[in-house]
């Protein structure tokens, strides 16, 4: 008799399945966790870029005046703030975000390219905006 | 003080607590005294948007740290 229930109860007993793997919540966590640092960094970026735009604006509406003359200026006057704002937050969004990048690639295995980029395209904006800004600022010298 | 206070959706962090909506009402409330007085102080309506937006951003830059800083939960699991 007990052998009968015990065989009952291996037959009900199904393979232990994991409908989601610890893996997968990671990868969800660090997509997640590296939009969150992309759109701080964003904000941040804004600010030089903004600064930018207006000197671009300079440039065009005053004539005589260059792009590069103008952000000499700006240096001269504003000398700390400059590098705060063109030269070292640029720096540390960069290397934020490219950790976030590497982290998500690292994860996802051998990822699809189409759907790699798609996770991380945000990032990527922000690298190559924080680059430009960092470009526009060497320029002066 | 329990987290999270803001959920972020996009680019921006709406609040999700009462902190947050206080967080989010002072940054209003801040950057309408600003614009009131960047508009007593300048000579055109360029001038006062120009100077305006420049610290419209900054706000936001701030706000949007305190978001991030605060969007997470206490318990993660």
């Amino acid at each position: 008799m007990e052998t009968e229930n015990f065989e009952n109860k291996l037959i009900q007993m199904t393979k232990p399945e994991v409908s989601q793997l610890k893996h997968q919540d990671m990868l969800a966590n660090a997509i997640t966790k590296a939009k969150d640092k992309s759109v701080v960094s964003w904000w941040w970026l804004c600010i030089p870029l903004y600064i930018i735009a207006t000197l671009l604006m300079k440039t065009f509406f005053i004539p005589g005046t260059t792009l590069i003359s103008n952000i000499q200026k700006l240096t001269g006057k504003e000398m700390y703030s400059s590098v705060l704002f063109f030269f070292l937050l640029p720096i540390v969004f960069i290397t934020i975000n490219f950790i976030s990048i590497r982290k998500i690639y690292l994860l996802s295995g051998n990822p699809k390219t189409v759907n790699f980029i798609f996770s991380i395209w945000f990032n990527a904006v922000v690298i190559i905006f924080s680059m430009l800004v960092i470009l526009i600022y060497l320029l002066k010298i | 003080m329990k987290l999270p206070w803001f959920k972020r959706i996009g680019i921006f962090y709406i609040p999700k607590s009462m902190i947050g909506w206080i967080m989010l009402l002072s940054g209003f409330i801040y950057a309408v005294y600003i614009f009131i007085d960047i508009d007593s102080r300048s000579h055109s309506v360029s001038d006062t948007l120009i100077n305006f937006v420049f610290n419209l951003i900054i706000i936001g830059a701030v706000y949007s740290l305190i978001g991030y800083l605060t969007s997470r939960s206490d318990n993660p699991d």
